[in-house]
């Protein structure tokens, strides 16, 4: 039997050293049963199918092995048994939320009369609600301190795998300080932060191959252009001198019509479409820029392209409160049905604006509604913040990978700022009455015999 | 070869920040596929490109699985959810269908995190006082001062975010909103955790005369093998957060029992042991003058003033006691800074014979086992 597939995937791994390739590749080797900490779709699909395992007719040294074996495959399986076992603690740390005005209300002989648990059951009915501690889902909580489950909890990373390369490659710090080890245990209050190219990396979605051609192609541009470089600059010159006999009408039109396409929420889009549009309205807002004599503008902030561009358009806003609340009217209209809908409705009106604008001939006369203002500054943010780079290891504009929100879930032990990809780690994992903070796939039916396991006096 | 599950249409996913504020639905993929090439290889002598199980798989993966595929912007979208999306949608996110017992947390959204800086910063709050009012744990506020200062500074630096990242995983994830004007904040967390102590796990038959009212202060006393409190001392606290005030302004107050390596402070009632105790004051206080709101009110803040003068002075005191000890010494156009300690040669700290292995410096005939097998040489703790 052959596995083309397969082999092609190996490749590629070997060539690229990408971990999130060679994790594919592990979940695709061993399809079975085994629940890992990656955001794969194998490892969805492994997760789905889960079952807890019978316990009829096995021994309970059976039960526990097979708990033992399915857990530890999710927690820390790039840790060796033994590392492992040193780490257990068989203590396990909970908390209690106290509420104040109960605190208040009784100091605590209410409680301890009669025969030591309260007179009578009515007064006692807090106690019969409150509800269990899940102690044994704790049972891997050490392995929650160690820098690379951090990072993956965090979701800087889409496996526990690739957290840990990007430890091993230096693109970690700690409080600061390049850590190199994936087993460096954090102390509450640590604040860890990843490079934001490897996370996006990580999480965005990954190129086609037709993206990747043309990644290599802009190599291959950009190497020949420091051959060529005269020729290049004359034929540009020629280009400005085009672009300033343009009409300012027309540049406005166009740049509008972009920015509309770019809004809109049509699902019939296809991507390379999107892009080329995205591509297209980057390109006019630069030609329109750069006729400006400054030539800060286009490295300035958005408020300072935003006003430029307004000006050189010399487009203005609409001042009369009539077509303002003619808006209002179709937004309410609309948004019973849907979002969409009234955005629609107001791509419909911009549409309108620009057909009285290019018939109307003068410039200074197009005036733009507060939405359509909204609607360019919008995509001017976009364009900013997610732009078409070739240069970028992930699919542009960036997107989540698939499959990623099943996995996306951030526990409370740490406080994580997405922005610049830095985590602090708060305090160690806690259990409290009904839920316990260590994210694991099992139920206590697996976590109670793992925990059993590992006591040193096993039972 | 497996089947390529693709998803015909583009979702909004393309465009994370259009789509956040437009919240309109993108989950509409209707490829199920046909399922015709399982059954038309009866007659075919190649081996067979997958396994049953691989099969299954992008079965599901087409037909259930296909809805995990892109998420709804202000949803969760995870594995257990989805079936109960339909029946009650106000349960707790689940990530894992397995586990009731794990919950996906909501985490503070932007503008919160933004406020929470305000607060602190700007407005010069302190931490304690802005934790009680947006319901943030007090570690949690100190981190989020820490990480918006970071990001503040990283974006007048001009070094790249990761924006359209961060705002596909709040997009993603429950998130804690800021209220809005004339709205009242929904607490992010319970702030008022009290740990188990692990004296508190034994389980102790300790016989009380049922006359006789066993308090907090009494059972603390218990768990840690303490004698009972004398009559005129116990008579004298009429409720255990009366304790606070003491232990607040001199936490070396605290009594102690036991003798050498079994030495232990006497476990105090949750009272005193909670993060805001003054709360539990201020709800007494509340109940015996229901109608004096304002000068409760003014005491309670009275009574956080002071804690914190307390705390302020206690951090003061302690650093300047480090600093007493350290010399610092700045060589001229020199960029480092020499932190000079006395050794202290106590029992404790170089050993009985003067040679233990953590006593500072290096000992002559003493080798050292830095290269032994089996020395863990990773760092347990980074200088911030």
């Amino acid at each position: 039997m052959t596995r083309k597939p397969l082999n092609k995937l190996f490749r590629r791994a070997v060539q690229c050293r990408d971990q999130s390739v060679v994790d594919r590749l592990h979940d695709r080797g061993h399809p079975n049963k085994k629940i890992r900490q990656s955001w794969s779709k194998y490892n969805l699909y492994n997760l789905q199918r889960f079952r807890t395992p019978a316990t009829a007719n096995r021994t309970f040294f059976q039960q526990k092995w097979s708990a033992k074996a399915a857990s530890r495959a999710y927690h820390g399986e790039q840790v060796r048994e033994g590392q492992w076992k040193r780490m257990f603690s068989k203590r396990i740390r909970s908390v209690i939320p106290m509420n104040t005005t109960d605190l208040a209300a009784d100091d605590g002989s209410k409680e301890s009369s009669g025969r030591g648990s309260g007179l009578s059951s009515e007064s006692s009915g807090g106690r019969s609600r409150s509800r269990l501690i899940p102690y044994t889902q704790m049972a891997f909580a050490p392995l929650e301190r160690r820098l690379d489950v951090a990072i993956f909890r965090s979701l800087f990373a889409s496996s526990t795998r690739q957290a840990r390369q990007f430890v091993i490659h230096g693109a970690v710090t700690v409080n600061g300080q390049k850590m190199r080890h994936p087993s460096y245990l954090l102390n509450p209050g640590d604040l860890f932060q990843v490079d934001p190219d490897r996370v996006m990396y990580a999480t965005g979605a990954p190129k086609t191959a037709f993206e990747r051609r043309e990644t290599r192609q802009l190599k291959q541009k950009s190497d020949a252009e420091g051959e060529a470089e005269g020729e290049e600059a004359e034929a540009k010159a020629e280009a400005t001198e085009k672009d300033e006999k343009e009409n300012t009408r027309d540049s406005l039109r166009a740049l509008m019509s972009q920015a509309k396409t770019i809004m809109s929420t049509d699902k019939d889009v296809l991507p390379a479409k999107r892009k080329q549009e995205l591509r297209g309205f980057q390109k006019a807002v630069r030609r329109v820029l750069s006729r400006s004599d400054t030539s800060t503008v286009l490295t300035d902030s958005l408020e300072a392209q935003f006003s430029e561009l307004t000006l050189l358009l010399k487009a203005k806003r609409v001042e009369k409160k009539p077509a303002k609340e003619s808006k209002k009217d179709v937004k309410e209209e609309a948004a019973p049905a849907a979002t969409t809908k009234s955005e629609e409705a107001a791509s419909g009106a911009l549409s309108e604006a620009f057909q009285a604008a290019a018939e109307g001939g003068e410039v200074d006369t197009s005036e733009l509604t507060e939405e359509e203002f909204d609607i360019l500054k919008r995509a001017l943010t976009q364009m900013r913040d997610n732009p078409i780079d070739h240069s970028k290891p992930y699919a542009t504009p960036w997107r989540p990978r698939d499959y990623m929100s099943a996995f996306a879930f951030i526990p409370r032990y740490l406080e994580v700022n997405q922005n610049i990809c830095a985590a602090v780690y708060l305090r160690h994992p806690v259990a409290r009455p009904g839920s316990a903070e260590v994210p694991t796939p099992f139920g206590e039916s697996i976590s109670t015999p793992a925990y059993g396991w590992y006591l040193k006096r096993r039972w | 070869m497996a089947p390529r599950i693709q998803s015909q249409r583009v979702s909004n996913a393309l465009l994370p920040y259009l789509t956040s504020s437009q919240s309109s639905s993108t989950s509409s993929i209707s490829s199920t596929y046909p399922s015709s090439q399982l059954f038309s290889r009866q007659f075919s002598a190649t081996a067979a490109p997958q396994t049953r199980l691989r099969r299954q798989m992008f079965q599901w993966l087409s037909t259930e699985g296909a809805a995990l595929k892109h998420h709804i912007p202000g949803e969760t979208n995870y594995l257990s959810g989805r079936a109960d999306r339909d029946g009650d949608s106000n349960e707790a996110p689940r990530p894992f269908p397995g586990n009731r017992t794990f919950i996906s947390e909501a985490v503070l959204s932007e503008e919160l995190r933004n406020e929470v800086y305000v607060r602190v910063v700007e407005k010069k709050k302190s931490l304690r006082a802005v934790s009680v009012e947006l319901g943030i744990d007090m570690k949690r506020i100190a981190a989020v001062v820490r990480l918006v200062e970071m990001e503040r500074r990283q974006r007048a630096q001009g070094k790249p975010l990761a924006l359209p990242y961060a705002r596909a995983v709040h997009e993603m994830i429950p998130t804690t909103p800021l209220a809005q004007d004339g709205e009242r904040q929904t607490f992010h967390e319970p702030i008022n955790d009290l740990p188990a102590h692990p004296s508190t796990g034994a389980q102790i038959f300790y016989p009380v005369p049922e006359s006789r009212s066993f308090t907090r202060v009494d059972a603390g006393r218990v768990f840690s093998g303490a004698p009972a409190l004398e009559k005129a001392v116990a008579d004298k606290i009429s409720h255990p957060s009366d304790l606070v005030d003491d232990i607040i302004q001199n936490p070396n107050s605290i009594e102690w029992v036991g003798k050498g390596e079994n030495a232990r402070q006497v476990l105090q009632p949750a009272d005193v042991r909670i993060p805001h105790p003054q709360l539990v004051k201020l709800e007494l206080d509340r109940k015996a003058f229901p109608n004096e709101r304002r000068a409760v009110a003014q005491r309670h803040a009275e009574r956080v003033e002071k804690q914190e003068a307390a705390e302020q002075q206690r951090r003061e005191r302690a650093h300047a006691r480090r600093e007493k000890s350290i010399q610092h010494v700045e060589p001229e156009g020199s960029r480092f800074d020499y932190r000079i300690q006395d050794a202290k040669f106590t029992k404790e700290t170089t050993g009985a014979d003067g040679r233990a292995p953590w006593a500072p410096g290096r000992r002559y005939g003493v080798p050292a086992d830095d290269r032994k097998r089996g020395k863990v040489k990773i760092p347990t703790r980074v200088e911030a």
